[in-house]
This record gives structure tokens, sequence and C-alpha cells, in this order.
């Protein structure tokens, strides 16, 4: 699993390291007091982080629940069973739907927008700090702050529906099985979306100058040395951007449990982290919970390793 | 790196050890000492729980109560489910959930009140016959019926006078005369929508729009019977269609309301318990009515769900004699009886009108609701309890909501499912 | 140059109405969704809505707990991420590979699959419950700042480090009074960017505490949100005025250091 196993905020490959690979170092590598400062971290990651993952993937081979400590219950072995429960639950594949539907909306429009904002915000412009603070307060601000806010804009009676009069949807954003998910999925796109402008910003940075005057100097336009300078120079950040908005969209719980009542209409907006939540948590099926979400993961990591084929390409 | 992580395994199973060492150590029916107890965060209830426990404590200084609030909203079987996996339940939860006892008791953390030589005898005296329904699978009773809010439909005498409804006495006993009713109100511009339950997807949302009219319909009857589902049969085939016509005819709204409905004039009518006394006093001019059945059945003979909130030992406690104690302390007829007049919240003792005669006389509001309150059905008591309603929710969703599937098929398609649930152990 | 200054102020206009409308919402004695609603009228204009949550919750309290758990996350990613980034940026030893694979992998799994058994591990085992080290743990080192800080450590030049080497310094004290010099702008971002986590989270500390005197804002707000508001005299406002109160201090650090935050320049932490 290297997903982004290269520098992406800004693409300065590490020099030095390849240089000393040639030389058979030490059995335990050339600098092992790198291990001892890995340590910590090391610790923290097993305690909280592989331990319970390897607990979930042991109880998503189990009938399994939770129970008070004393207590004697039987938790037989059986294979694999809770995924083909999982497989065969027609919520659970719906919410896979769902969430391919929402990625399809989602990536591409935080990809482009990001990349436009910063791509203007670059650009010694008026009022640089005040457009900067107001692309990232959606960011900083806790969904459970703002989803009161879009609640009242986007409902029947609201703001919006009162601006757009007789073109207002019926029925609504938020009650309606087709228009609920790609709401929630613009909904996400705006409050994350400063976060990603920052890494095309850094990104930009480092772009030369001098190849965009030769680009004028061939005569390019303005969308004609974005196409062709700034884009493919933004590549590696592009990677990322669209790696860390599909693993931050894959796991979409708290939009469609807030704005969305539980994933409804009718669980047109129930992310598999949702249903994941309900059947594991609320329901006490952890086995099923569990297998859900190893389902969720495997097909995350899956889709990365597709993306960086496509987006990644020339580096 | 091998060492270290040796060393954490090593404290991991230690830190194991000791806790299981400590365990059972000294846990017993008779064990007397101090104790925790949880109720619930709503201010009038705090404020019944807070002169309990003081009353509690002055006379038993040498048991003393600890109390705390745990937060009432949609997660508190959570919290409470993660503490009984943990071990660090209270002795005590005056908030336990119907709906979660079968899940709590198969985590192994409930104690049986069987097991205490008066338990039986104690519950079903102090409830009567609707303890029955409180009752588990093997035959053991895990939580005391302690408290209900029978629902009834309120309506705003307002929003039907405007709409030209005789606000004293509104049409509103039958299916055709609440509907006639509706049409009226929303039609005369009484309000946007005549009724508006939360039409969101949460398990236990079906307690305040289906169920209650079910348990009128069926003269009593619980969603599931003998491990069978009973909602698709006629009753509920005609309550799902009644609501079915609510919603296609816009007379109550897909869509969930931020704050709350009634009292902001958006609908005219709501499902609510005694709470609701208290919170529209000044604010809404309301009347009460029972809920409608095909054919009207009279208001004094009419059932309804009983939202009903228990009191469970969970096997964590060690001093149980110490907390069966303040169970019964707080149970008691003079504590029920407080508990009435902070809350206005029927405790679930036999004959709860009759019992505190001076209180309705002072407050004839609660009356109809303490009336009521002899005729309720709770959430059955089953395995996978909240899968089923999960599943009932989900087909009620589709169907009766937003009409993507004919009810009465949704239904037979969720009563096969949750006939396989509650067949399971 | 006017097209982009408009796309600019268009787009400021859409991210920020929203939380215009959030103030002028939560200073409302009556909720007015009509298209007036969204200006403010000196007769609807009130501060009950906050008066109302200051009465139901214990701010002050609450803000302290806010800062203890933040405050913790935030030193335990300083100082486990910065030496996990360094090492992980510009030290080779075995184990490289995999720690980094495991740092990837954490930001691919969802939280609330490890919630129960980290719940259990955490309270039972360790004996965390109702504790700040219990609610602190889990986020005790966020991986997405290790990940930033070994970036950062990545682009600064090879020699400075070859250099300090040859000079018999030890990695500790390069780390110490090269590298950590150089990087301080990332280090802020790493700052800012973990802080956000931990001052919002609600799922963790609302399992983890059962104390009222120990849950943090965001924690009591969202009770208040789901159950008490529902009985203020303006449930609508008491909403939005929750909602304000959990921003502001987010939006308010942020306003003050936002130029480091955005400090994309890494040149001029190298080169000053």
């Amino acid at each position: 699993m290297t997903v982004t196993d290269r520098p992406t905020i800004r693409d300065a490959p590490d020099h030095r390291v390849p240089a000393r690979r040639g030389r058979p170092g030490r059995v335990n590598g050339r600098q092992p007091i790198g291990a001892l400062l890995v340590t910590p971290y090391l610790v923290f990651l097993l305690v909280v982080f592989a331990y319970p993952l390897c607990y979930a993937v042991y109880i998503s081979f189990h009938d399994y629940f939770f129970a008070a400590p004393g207590a004697v219950v039987d938790r037989p072995f059986v294979g694999l069973q809770n995924y083909r429960t999982v497989l065969a639950d027609p919520a659970v594949r719906r919410s896979f739907v769902n969430v391919g539907i929402f990625l399809v909306i989602n990536v591409p429009l935080t990809a482009v927008l990001s990349l436009t904002l910063a791509g203007a915000l670059n650009k010694a412009v008026r009022w640089r700090t005040f457009f900067r603070v107001s692309y990232y307060v959606p960011y900083v601000t806790a969904s459970v702050a703002v989803v009161g806010v879009w609640l009242f804009l986007f409902n029947s009676d609201g703001l919006v529906n009162s601006i757009l009069g007789p073109l207002a949807p019926d029925p609504s954003w938020l009650v309606s099985s087709a228009l609920a998910m790609p709401t929630v999925a613009v909904y996400v796109t705006w409050k994350q979306l400063g976060f990603f402008i920052l890494l095309y910003l850094a990104a930009l940075q480092n772009l030369s100058k001098d190849l965009y005057e030769a680009a004028a100097m061939d005569g390019a336009g303005r969308f004609a040395s974005f196409w062709n300078v700034t884009v493919p120079g933004v590549r590696p950040a592009t990677t990322l951007v669209v790696l860390l908005a599909t693993v931050t969209g894959a796991n979409l719980f708290t939009e469609p449990y807030l704005l969305t009542g539980g994933g409804g209409p009718d669980g047109a907006s129930a992310s598999p982290v949702l249903i994941m939540y309900q059947r594991g948590i609320e329901q006490g099926s952890p086995d099923i919970g569990a297998a859900i979400g190893i389902l969720l993961v495997i097909g995350v990591l899956l889709l990365a390793l597709v993306e960086r084929r496509l987006v990644g390409r020339d580096d | 790196m091998r060492r270290t992580f040796t060393a954490v395994a090593l404290g991991a199973v230690l830190a194991a050890a000791a806790a299981c060492g400590s365990d059972d150590a000294g846990t017993g029916i008779e064990t007397r000492g101090p104790i925790t107890v949880w109720y619930s965060n709503n201010l009038e209830e705090v404020a019944w729980g807070k002169q309990m426990v003081a009353a509690w404590n002055t006379a038993h200084p040498d048991q003393l109560v600890t109390a705390q609030e745990i937060p009432t909203g949609k997660s508190s079987e959570e919290v409470i489910g993660a503490a009984i996996t943990a071990g660090n339940a209270p002795c005590l939860i005056f908030n336990t959930s119907p709906a979660s006892v079968s899940q709590f008791q198969k985590q192994g953390g409930l104690v049986p009140l069987d097991s205490f030589a008066d338990g039986t005898s104690y519950v079903e005296g102090r409830s009567g016959e609707v303890a029955q329904q409180y009752k588990s699978s093997d035959g053991k009773y895990y939580q005391l019926p302690w408290k209900s809010n029978p629902v009834m439909i309120f309506y705003n005498k307002k929003a039907f006078a405007k709409a030209g409804i005789d606000a004293g006495n509104p049409p509103l006993g039958t299916y055709e005369e609440f509907l006639a009713t509706s049409r009226k109100i929303v039609a005369g511009r009484g309000a946007q929508y005549a009724i508006l339950p939360a039409p969101s997807n949460e398990f236990f949302q079906s307690w305040f729009d289906f169920y209650p009219l079910f348990a009128a319909a069926t003269g009593g009857k619980q969603l599931i019977e003998d491990k069978h589902a009973t909602f698709a049969g006629d009753e509920g085939r005609a309550v799902a269609q009644f609501w079915r016509t609510m919603y296609a005819e816009k007379l109550a709204g897909q869509e969930k309301y931020t704050g709350d409905a009634f009292a902001d004039g958006k609908a005219a009518m709501a499902i609510v318990g005694p709470w609701a006394v208290s919170v529209y006093r000044g604010k809404v001019d309301w009347g009460v009515a029972p809920v409608p059945t095909p054919t009207g059945t009279a208001a004094d003979a009419t059932h309804t769900f009983s939202d009903a909130k228990n009191v469970a030992i969970y096997s964590a406690c060690k001093n149980r004699g110490t907390a069966w104690d303040v169970l019964k302390f707080a149970t008691s007829s003079e504590q029920d009886g407080k508990f009435l007049e902070l809350t206005g919240q029927m405790p679930l003792r036999n004959d709860v009108a009759s019992a505190y005669p001076e209180y309705f006389t002072k407050n004839p509001d609660y009356r109809t609701f303490a009336e009521q309150s002899a005729r309720t059905v709770e959430v059955p008591n089953v395995p996978n309890s909240i899968t089923i309603w999960q599943t009932f929710r989900d087909a009620y969703s589709r169907s009766v909501i937003f009409g993507k599937q004919d009810p009465g098929a949704s239904l037979d398609e969720a009563a096969k499912r949750v006939d396989e649930l509650a067949s399971q152990p | 140059m006017k097209l982009r200054f408009v796309t600019l102020l268009l787009g400021a206009f859409v991210f920020l109405f929203p939380f215009y409308y959030m103030l002028i919402g939560s200073l409302q004695a009556e909720p007015d969704p009509s298209v007036g609603g969204a200006f403010p009228r000196p007769d609807n204009l009130t501060g009950r809505n906050y008066a109302e949550i200051d009465a139901a919750i214990n701010l002050g309290r609450t803000l302290i707990n806010s800062g203890v758990f933040t405050g913790g996350v935030l030193l335990g990613t300083l100082v486990g991420g910065v030496l996990a980034g360094y090492a992980l940026a510009r030290l080779r030893f075995r184990g490289r590979g995999a720690v980094f694979n495991l740092m990837l992998l954490v930001q691919v799994v969802p939280f609330q699959l490890l919630t129960i058994p980290l719940y259990v591990l955490i309270v039972r085992n360790y004996g965390l419950a109702d504790s700040y080290l219990g609610m602190i743990l889990p986020f005790a080192i966020n991986s997405t700042a290790v990940f930033v800080f070994r970036q950062y450590f990545l682009l600064l030049p090879a020699e400075l480090f070859d250099a300090a080497r040859v000079d018999g310094a030890s990695e500790l004290r390069i780390l110490w009074s090269v590298a950590i010099p150089l990087v301080k702008p990332a280090l802020l971002t790493g700052v800012l960017l973990t802080f956000i986590g931990p001052w919002n989270e609600f799922l963790w500390p609302f399992l983890i505490t059962k104390q009222q005197d120990l849950q943090p804002l965001a924690v009591a707000l969202s009770n208040y949100l789901t159950t008490v508001s529902a009985r203020a005299a303006n449930p609508f406002g008491a909403v939005l005025a929750g909602a304000c109160v959990l921003a502001a201090p987010a939006v308010g650090l942020f306003i003050i250091f936002q130029r480091q935050f955005i400090s994309q320049s890494i040149e001029s932490g190298v080169k000053g």
C-alpha cells in the first residue's frame, strides 16, 4: 500500500537517498537512530490504530457482539458469512452506490474549483487576506455548527428556494432522492475546499515564472498557458488532492447523519460509514459493521490505486 | 521495535488481568455500599433526581448515592452499550429504553430483578397488568417499568378556528374525519401542514406515527407477537394507507423541520405525550384528542404507544443490595408522586389517576393522559429489537412517506424480514 | 484582471454568506426564513439566544476542557510528529517503509470502524474513562500532520545536513538546531491543521466522558443542540447561536494566525 510514497506537497525529490542506497549499510540501515525517533509515533500507531484494526478484522470473521466483562458468551468463527450477509444487504449495496455518486461529483468539483481559486489567489490581487480568510473559514468550522445554517438555507421554505421562486426544485433539495446526495456532495466540497486551495497554493508557488514567459513568447493566451503550464506543473499536488478528497469522501458520515436525518430520503444519502454505524453500534452487530468497514477500506485502496494511475501518470 | 511491542502487549495484558482480578470480588445481591446512578438530562427530571438522591443520602449516610446526568440525545443507548462493554456502567440508569433492553441483556449487562427475593412481586405489584409487556423472552424482568408518556393528538385551537373547524370538539375520531379535518386545515390556511411527524429515517421515529395508530386500531397489539410480525395484517395496512394519503395530499410534510413545528404554527397538530403540557403552556392554545382509529373508538377504549423509560440494574454494579433498595425507594408511592408533580410524566403504576387525586384536581390538563396511560402498548421485548425497528422504518419510509412502493407490498416484505430477525437468538 | 477579482469576490460571497446568515439568525428574536430575514432588523434583534446557552452550559468550564483536550493533542503531535516526520524524511533505518505505509493506511480507515475496540481498550484495559488522557490518546499524534512535516523536511537541501554531520553533530542536535528553525512555518501549519480535529471532535469525547465537568465545548453544544434547544424561546435562533459559539474560537484563532497558516513560501523559511 504505497499510495503516495513520494513528495507531494511540492515535487522535491530526495536526491540523497538513492545515492546512498547503493552502499550496503549496517543491518539496521544508515541511521538507526531514526528508529528511535520514530518510536513514539510507532507505539502510538500500534496501540490506537493497528491493534483495533486487527481486532476489527477478527470481529468480522466471527459471530461477534460486545459483552460485559466476565459475561460468558459464545462467539463462533463463521468464516465469510458476515461478508456474505453484508453483500446481500440492499441497504449496504445502495450505500456504496451513493458514495460512488458522491465521489463522482465531489472529487472533480473539488479539484477544478480549488485549482481555479488557488490560481486566482496566487496572483497579487486586492483584498488578498480577506479572500484567504473567507475560503478557509468553512474548513476550520465544525460540521455540527455549519449544518444548521445549511438546513435553513436549503429546506423547502429556506432562503435558497425563496430566491429561486418558481424555479425551486420540487421535491426540495434534501427530500428529493435525486438531489439529496448531490446537495450533500456540494456541501462537502464547499466545506473542504479551503484545505485543498492551501495544497494548490503551495504547489503554485514553485512553478517557475520562466515557463509562463516561454509560453507567452509562443503566443499562448491566458487559458492556453493555464492548460499547458499550470495544470501539468501542479500534477503531484493534483494527485494528492484527488486522493485525499477520495479518502475523506469515502469516510462520509457526519453530513448524512446531521443534514439528511440519518441518510434520508429513503436511504438516498446513506453512506457506508453511516450504515456501519447503524448496524455496528446502534443495532449491536459489530461483526456486520466491521465487515462493512473492511470492505470499504479495501474499496478505497483499490480506488486510490486506480486514481494514482490515472491522475499521476506522467511523473 | 520488537522489544517495544512486547512491552506494550505486556502492559495491555497486565491491565486486562488487573481489571479481571478486581471484578466479581464481593458482588452479590446482599452487598451494600456506595453506588452510582444516572438520570436523564432534561430540567424537570434532573430536579426530581436531585431531590430523590438527597432524600436517600440523608437517610442512608453509609450507602451514599452519586448521581450524574447522561445525554439523552440520539446516542444515549450508544453510551450505555459502550459502558457495559467496558464494565464501567453505573448501578442504576433511570432512562433505560425498553427497545434496547434485549440487546443489553444479550451483552450480559443487566441484572435480572427476579434475583432479588421480592423482585418479581415488587415489579408486578407496582405496575400491575402492564408489567407483562416488559418481561424478557426468558421470562425474567431485566427492567422495572418506570414511567410512560402515552402519546395523544394535540391540536392548535387557533389554527382550527381559522380554518373553520369547531375547536371545542373537532372531528378527529375516524380516519375519514381526520383526513377531512386535515384537508380543511390546509385548504383554509390554518397551518401549512395538518400534522408533521418527523419523516426522517431513525429507527425510533415509527413510534410516533405508525405505532400509536396501530395500537389503537388493533386494540393493543404489539408489533410482534409470538415471534411473528403483526403489522402486515388488515389493521396495519389501513394505518399505512391512512398515512400514505396524508403524505400524498401534502397534509403531512416529507421534510424534517428544525425547531418545533407545533409551537411555530407550521403544523396544526402533533403527536405528543404529557410532557407537552408544560412545554406548550402559554405558547399554544391547545386541545387534546386520542389518536384516530378506523371506526372512531371511544376515548376511554383507545390504546396508544407508551413511550416508556425504565430503570435497570447493570451488571457492573457491586453493591447490588443497595441498588435494589434505591430502586424501590425511587419508585415508592411517595417518590412517584414527586416525579409526577415535578415532570408531569406518568409513573407506570396501577391506576395513576386515582393514586394521586389532589394532583389531577390541581392539574386537570394531565388527567386525560393519566387515563390514557392505563391503555398503552410497549415496543415488543424481543431479540434484535432495534434492527427490527430499523427494518420497519426503512420499509415505511420508502412506501408510506415517499410513495416509491405500494405500502401493502412493502409491509409484507418487511414482515418477512422481521419474522426471520425475531426468531434468531 | 477584473474577471479574476470578480471570480474571487463571488467565491468569497458563497463562502461567507452562510456564516453571515448564521450570525444574523442567532441574533433574531423570531425566525424569518424570507429574503428579508437575511438583513438585520432592529426590532427583531436580541441577545437572548446567547443568554439561554450561557444558562444551559457552563461555558468557561467546557472551554477549559476543550483547551486541555486540544492542547494535549497539539503537544503530542508536535513532539511525536516532528520526530517521526524528520526520521521518515531524512534518516534511513530498518522499517522506515513499513512505518510510512502504516501512516498512509491510517488516513484511509474510517474512525467509526475502530471506535468500539478502541473504547474497550482505553476504558477497560487502561482504565482511562472520564479522564483527559483517555480523551487525548486516540488523537495524540495526528498522522496528517506527520505527513506534512515529512514533506517539509524533505524540501530542505541535503547539503545542510551533510555539513552538520561532517562537523560531528548528533542527529538530535541537527534536528533541533538546523532543521526545526528552518521549518517553523510548516510547524505552525501543522499546529493549525491539528487544532481543527480535536476542537470540533464530538463522538469520541462524548463516549469517553460521562461526567459533565469534563465535557469539551463541542460535546456540550451538540447535547444542547439535540435536546435542550427545542425548549428555548426561539429554537431556530438557539441552534444558530450554538453554532456561532462553537465556530468563534476556531475562526478567531485562524484569523490571528492566518498569515503563518498560509505561509506557503517555504523558501522564506529556508533562506531566512
